[in-house]
């Protein structure tokens, strides 16, 4: 019952910054509220709303993971470098799979080797993911010889993968579906279900004879994949592959997660509670950008948000 | 108990002392006096109150009521600063000493008698720990790092600090609980020394032979109050262990004797970083009883069979089979459980409902093509919550809401569930009420009744008589005695685990 109202009071927080949103949203000459125009509202949701949903998992284990913004533009070098080189023979289909099967494949194991460490080694995960921030964006500054790779918009295999991944159906379709399958990951699944134990009491874990090492490698996995994932939307919408890409997106994916009620300390959390936190985020983000905000006092708007949020769950 | 002999008030004297932790009630009418220049122990099980009382006169807890006089004065014992003030210094039984500093700053940190403005000159400081450290016999260099001292000497480093705080009256709180032979005797004749020159020391201790070596007056503590205060010349270890373990508890009775099975447990000569070559064999439908002190190896031994702590040597054997479990997991596998001492820190996931802690340990069989259904898990927690009597207002209330002896049923009902064939029950009852101990009484009669080999921890000794059919009783990790249910005494049974008088097996 007290849970359902805590969800209840975070949507409600939603709501009321919606309908803020409405209120104070310029109009256009025909004298509609551009907020609440269908181009804008696809707007809110960005790559930083799927990068968070895995990093709800590392949270509920009472982990971290800081190395997402730099797998995100790992991710986008690798599926603009593989477009952009020329595959004889190759369909356009199997080219672009192709492309980003290795751009996933590869983001994946960078989250299994944070997980490897993190696990087997028992460093503490920001130390962890710390040095990996920092290692594999170096990587790929390395890989792109620190220039941005273009995907162009003529009719060759980049534009036509730009062209077909940057269609909001695809972006707001991949959220969904994620999220869909991370709930059901959460809630329904013996993983899920150790996720959150390993992050009660780890010790209690071991007690009960949980497979610790194998659920933190799969987690970081995990949040590896899905900032992959974002990665690849990344390059289609900005047309490039830029190995700058996803500076800070770490500190956004936490405060979403935070927002939706998901401890830091781990073992309590939910995936539909970082969906609400992701939203709060991006219509605030969206409302102030509409209004002309400056980007600074944007910021510092954000930093109260966060406290606030975080402040009324702790009253509960 | 004993006579005034002087009329000189008593140097420390608190009367009605009196702590509530939380619904527990630790200390209820507490009365203890001190005089100058005596060796005073306080005894009596775990879990009486002796520790509460020693961090009460050192300020670190506040009482809920009572008195504390010193010189015959009311005095304020608010903070551990008031109680340096008044002259009296403790000494932890986790030293609360600071090992990556140096031995010199540990000597000046938090000490009123060095505080000069905020800067500590280091002629000034060698100059001022100089004498304290001679008279505790350490000869040491103030600037190495403390961790590098062995233990023992770290503990004569805190007596040193506690005499440069101008402490009259010393507290210790089981000061020997990690120390070799050696360091006990260095810190014996430092004791007895301290004592000629008129400090007063506070023994904390459940050593019945440690009391009568360096102590010259005992005040037994039973269940949170003052049972008597005795002359160690005047008394005998019998006398003192009769005071302690004397009580009279209203109990569910023991089933008739039970029939037991083939041997599903046994263990050869076990040896790990704290047990020393235990041997015993648990039999199907009999319940084991493990009694010693803390730190006696209990828990270690649990901790060996489930797969925690590395064998060393020696051969465990299921059911004839030799196993060597270097896991839980794979201790489970080999049909063993256990249910830890600590039931908040390594038992239970408090923030989660008493589903997901209840069916965590078989959760795999809750699946239907890869989910989890609810209503299996459901109706599996069902047949063992009645069992148990476990009340809670749902199954998906968080443990955290729930009283201790509901969460220990929980924690128990998890291992229910699995049904694993020996289960090691460690302390099952620590800290719960009495009626829900009677229920866990129950559920152990039942798992016996099955056919399942049950060890039992307890601190309480009525307790294990009440259950077991035979006792085994640990010291300083070996098996110090054995005994069956029909010769065994709770005096017996301390008097192994102190050692108080010989009775080896």
């Amino acid at each position: 019952m007290m849970g359902l109202l805590r969800r209840a009071q975070s949507v409600v927080a939603l709501l009321g910054i919606l309908i803020l949103a409405a209120i104070v949203s310029p109009t256009a000459s025909d004298g509609a509220r551009i907020f609440l125009e269908a181009g804008n509202l696809t707007d809110i949701l960005s790559l930083i709303g799927i990068i968070s949903l895995a990093m709800t998992f590392v949270i509920l284990t009472g982990g971290i993971d800081l190395s997402v913004g730099s797998i995100l533009a790992l991710s986008t070098t690798l599926v603009a470098m593989g477009l952009t080189r020329a595959w004889q023979g190759a369909s356009y289909s199997s080219h672009i799979l192709w492309a980003i099967l290795a751009a996933v494949a590869a983001s994946t194991l960078a989250g299994a080797l944070n997980g490897v460490v993190i696990a087997s080694l028992r460093i503490q995960p920001f130390v962890v993911t710390l040095a990996s921030m920092i290692g594999v964006r170096g990587l790929a500054k390395w890989l792109s010889r620190n220039e941005n790779i273009d995907i162009g918009f003529g009719r060759d295999v980049a534009a036509r993968f730009a062209e077909i991944f940057r269609e909001k159906a695809i972006v707001i379709g991949s959220y969904v579906g994620a999220a869909a399958l991370f709930w059901v990951l959460l809630s329904r699944t013996v993983f899920g279900r150790h996720v959150r134990a390993i992050g009660d009491n780890e010790k209690a874990a071991e007690y009960t004879g949980l497979p610790i090492l194998a659920t933190r490698i799969w987690v970081y996995s995990l949040s590896g994949l899905l900032s992959g994932f974002a990665g690849v939307l990344y390059a289609a919408e900005n047309h490039q592959g830029n190995p700058n890409a996803g500076v800070a997106y770490e500190l956004d994916a936490i405060a979403a997660v935070v927002i939706g009620g998901t401890r830091l300390s781990g073992g309590k959390g939910s995936i539909s509670g970082t969906i609400v936190g992701t939203l709060i985020m991006g219509v605030l983000t969206n409302m102030l950008r509409l209004n002309n905000v400056d980007s600074n006092v944007e910021m510092m708007i954000k930093a109260v948000i966060i406290v606030l949020a975080v402040a009324v769950q702790r009253a509960e | 108990m004993e006579s005034d002999r002087n009329s000189q008030p008593d140097l420390l004297q608190a009367d009605g002392i009196r702590k509530h932790f939380g619904g527990v009630a630790a200390l209820r009418a507490v009365h203890f006096a001190l005089r100058t220049g005596e060796v005073h122990a306080l005894i009596g099980e775990n879990g009486a109150g002796k520790s509460t009382l020693a961090k009460i006169l050192a300020g670190a807890v506040r009482p809920d009521s009572g008195t504390i006089a010193i010189d015959g004065h009311p005095a304020a014992i608010g903070t551990p600063l008031d109680a340096q003030r008044l002259g009296i210094g403790i000494i932890y039984q986790e030293l609360d000493l600071f090992p990556s500093l140096t031995i010199g700053e540990n000597m000046a940190i938090g000490n009123l008698g060095l505080r000069e403005g905020s800067l500590v000159r280091s002629a000034r400081l060698a100059a001022f720990c100089r004498p304290y450290l001679e008279q505790a016999g350490l000869h040491c260099s103030l600037q190495e790092p403390l961790g590098t001292l062995p233990i023992g000497k770290r503990q004569l480093l805190a007596v040193a600090r506690a005499l440069s705080m101008n402490a009259r009256i010393l507290l210790m709180d089981e000061p020997t609980s990690s120390l070799s032979g050696d360091a006990v005797e260095r810190l014996f004749s430092l004791i007895r020394a301290l004592r000629d020159r008129g400090v007063a020391i506070v023994y904390v201790s459940h050593k019945i032979d440690e009391i009568f070596r360096v102590c010259d007056r005992a005040t037994v503590l039973r269940d949170g109050e003052t049972i008597g205060t005795v002359e160690i010349a005047g008394t005998t270890s019998a006398e003192i262990i009769r005071l302690m373990v004397g009580r009279d508890l209203r109990m569910t009775v023991r089933p008739d004797r039970r029939t037991m099975g083939d041997v599903v447990l046994s263990v050869e000569g076990l040896t790990t970083h704290k047990l020393k070559s235990i041997s015993f064999e648990l039999r199907r439908g009999e319940v084991l009883g493990v009694a010693g002190l803390v730190g006696a190896g209990r828990s270690e031994l649990g901790a060996a069979l489930f797969g925690l702590d590395p064998i060393r040597s020696g051969v465990l054997r299921r059911a004839g089979v030799p196993i060597a479990p270097r896991s839980p997991g794979e201790a489970m596998r080999h049909g063993i459980g256990l249910t830890p001492e600590d039931r908040r820190d390594e038992g239970l996931m408090m923030s989660m409902s008493v589903l997901e802690n209840g069916t965590l340990t078989v959760l795999p069989s809750m699946q239907r093509w890869g989910f989890l259904r609810g209503s299996r898990e459901k109706s599996a927690l069902a047949k063992v919550t009645d069992r148990i009597a476990l009340h809670c207002p749902s199954t998906d209330a968080a443990v955290e809401t729930l009283s201790g002896g509901n969460q220990q049923k929980v924690l128990l009902a998890r291992w229910l569930l699995l049904d694993p064939e020996v289960l090691f029950l460690d302390d099952p009852t620590r800290g719960i009420d009495v009626g829900a101990k009677q229920d866990i009484y129950r559920a152990i009669d039942d798992l016996a009744a099955t056919g399942k080999g049950v060890i039992l921890v307890s601190s309480e000794l009525p307790e294990l008589l009440r259950c077991c059919d035979r006792i085994l009783v640990l010291r300083d990790g070996q098996v110090a005695a054995v005994y069956d249910a029909a010769e065994a005494t709770q005096e017996k049974i301390m008097a192994a685990a102190t050692s108080a008088f010989g009775d080896r097996a």
